[in-house]
């Protein structure tokens, strides 16, 4: 029996899939790859017929990235599970470390690294995204988007995946944070200040996930409300309660601006308004703040910069 | 490796867990019995200890049915699948005989059989479904759930095509399941009872009996399910004939349950359920009547 799954769930990117199954391969000594083709029509299939040594499971019907996850969950057979998208990079030997973490730390349900952010070519922005936070009880920071945590930056112990129960299909784009907030609410949390995985950055300009982004952060803030019902939220205090509300909306409120700035020099200027348009409704009066026009000055001072 | 995996959700009902668990082992040979207990009090899982040879999995947090018959399939690792309430009883070597007839079927992905249905004390009512259709139901399907939840297995490679359960349509999950399976497998059935089937009345407590939740979520479910590649390269009168029978079936649904809760007394129940019609075909109850009066020998909605 293997003692990792990689799942990696993939839809139509047959280009980038290799790269990241073999830095999977390369991420520890005992590991299962399990690819879930999410129902692509191009010549995925064929791709992997090409690959050794690993599990590839066809959908034949679109389920999204959670169902996809889900299938991978029930072919794996290892202890421990992570999931890795077809256009992220795993770093050599983090899997091995991470599995030696759980195993010397049995009370935890899940460890988390952190991750190297990276442009479209997979070359280092120089930032570097982790936790920030001590290993032990990370419920609160994980509600308050306050904690970096994604599947590629950790490795769970199945066990624990189904007491908790798995990914839910409905929550599009945000299904490992709710996942992660549940698993936080009952088990503690191992952090290693490591970087794990390298992150495939939407950049300006790309147009990858461009307005997708607005979009899961509106959900982000519709879904705390029912993680707020899970019980140890329940047991705080109303004022304890209404401190994470207000901390996560004001944090995401900044963020769409954040990304508003950032995007208008560019031209994307639908994107801007989408994200602006956002965060007005969280919260009219952050919106005042000099933070995101100064950003959007930096943002223009680069680009006339670079040209 | 277990030949078959029974899955077996239970949550609060720790009464009647043993009694599944027992009439699940004796349905046929080889069967692993997975025990799934949805976050409930501390009783169930001192029921749960007692019994030997189950894999018996706590969920920490409610999931509801179908998240906690997920995880029971992803813990599970039979070639064949099949779920049982926990309150419902499996017949003896019945699975056996399905696992027979679809072994000699290797193109259809799933087989069902008829439920005998009981009141609560447990006295015979009927059985259903009556003619056990057979073959490509997928259109068949769209407009009704026919197939009994307990009496269905089917192939684990299913799952690996089409995903797992729904975890977002409380309630009609399992009919969700055989509606996707049924796209792409033909359906077979065994025409002679296999599971005990335990009917809900209004004031039982069961999911079943929230008529207006589940017409409300199966409508959703129904547009959905009108998006999958199937339907959407049908014609026009196929998928208008399929909303059609829909309506008529969840309107049928609807009155039947209004009737039901006002010979209990209860009255808020009937409001909820005739306020949902206008959402169904506009049609539906003039073309209902128009049925009840030509087809006089039909079921008698008071017997339902």
């Amino acid at each position: 029996m293997p003692g990792i799954s990689v799942i990696i769930p993939t839809h139509s990117r047959p280009k980038l899939l290799p790269r990241a199954i073999e830095s999977a391969r390369a991420a520890g000594t005992d590991v299962e790859i399990i690819v879930v083709d999410d129902a692509s029509a191009d010549e995925t299939a064929a791709a992997c017929r090409e690959l050794a040594d690993i599990k590839y499971v066809r959908l034949d019907r679109n389920q999204g990235v959670a169902g996809a996850r889900n299938v991978g969950i029930l072919v794996s057979r290892g202890e421990f599970i992570t999931f890795l998208d077809d256009d992220d990079l795993r770093l050599p030997d983090s899997l091995d470390l991470q599995a030696k973490a759980l195993d010397a730390n049995p009370e935890v349900g899940f460890v988390c690294g952190a991750m190297i952010m990276a442009d479209q070519n997979y070359q280092p922005t120089g930032e570097v995204t982790g936790p920030r936070h001590s290993s032990g009880d990370v419920f609160r920071p994980i509600l308050e988007l306050d904690f970096a945590v994604m599947g590629l930056s950790t490795l769970i112990r199945k066990e624990c995946l189904l007491r908790a129960g798995l990914l839910k299909r409905h929550l599009v784009g945000i299904d490992d944070w709710d996942l992660f907030a549940r698993l936080a609410e009952l088990y503690p949390v191992f952090v290693m200040d490591e970087p794990v995985g390298i992150y495939r950055q939407p950049t300006p300009g790309s147009g990858q996930g461009s307005s997708a982004r607005a979009i899961q952060l509106g959900r982000v803030v519709r879904h705390q409300l029912q993680l707020l019902q899970l019980p140890r939220a329940m047991a705080l205090s109303g004022k304890e309660r209404r401190e994470i509300r207000c901390c996560l909306v004001n944090r995401v409120a900044d963020t769409l601006l954040w990304n508003a700035a950032r995007r208008v020099p560019y031209g994307e200027f639908d994107y801007a308004c989408e994200n602006i348009a956002v965060a007005l409704k969280l919260n009219p009066l952050r919106a005042l703040r000099p933070g995101a026009y100064k950003k959007l000055l930096e943002t223009w001072a680069d680009k006339a910069f670079v040209n | 490796m277990p030949r078959t995996s029974i899955i077996i959700a239970t949550r609060n009902r720790p009464q009647f867990v043993s009694r599944a668990v027992d009439s699940a082992r004796a349905s046929g040979k080889d069967v692993e019995v997975i025990v799934v207990d949805d976050a409930s009090s501390e009783e169930t899982a001192k029921v749960c200890d007692a019994l030997a040879d189950i894999t018996y999995i706590r969920v920490e947090r409610r999931l509801g049915l179908g998240g906690a018959r997920n995880v029971g399939m992803v813990s599970s690792r039979g070639e064949y699948i099949s779920f049982l309430d926990d309150d419902d009883l499996r017949l003896e070597g019945t699975l056996d005989q399905q696992i027979e007839l679809l072994e000699k079927e290797p193109s259809a992905g799933l087989i069902y059989a008829r439920a005998n249905v009981t009141n609560t004390e447990g006295g015979a009512l009927y059985s259903y479904p009556t003619d056990c259709l057979q073959g490509d139901l997928f259109w068949k399907l769209l407009t009704q759930n026919f197939i009994p939840c307990g009496s269905v297995v089917f192939r684990r490679s299913c799952l690996s095509r089409i995903g797992l359960l729904d975890d977002d349509s409380p309630g009609i999950e399992d009919w969700d399941l055989w509606v996707r399976i049924a796209e792409l497998y033909p359906i077979t059935s065994l025409r002679a009872p296999v599971i005990v089937w335990r009917k809900s009345t209004p004031t039982s407590g069961q999911l079943t009996s929230q008529a207006a939740q589940i017409v409300t979520a199966s409508i959703r479910q129904f547009r959905r399910w009108m998006k999958l590649p199937r339907a959407l390269g049908a014609s026009r009168e196929m998928k208008q004939t399929a909303w059609h029978g829909f309506s008529e079936n969840m309107a049928e649904h609807l009155l039947c349950e209004c009737l039901r809760a006002l010979r209990h007394g209860k009255l808020d129940q009937p409001l909820k359920n005739l306020s949902l019609i206008p959402r169904l075909d506009p049609l539906t109850v003039m073309r209902l009547a128009r049925h009840r009066f030509l087809r006089l020998g039909g079921p008698d909605l008071q017997t339902l």
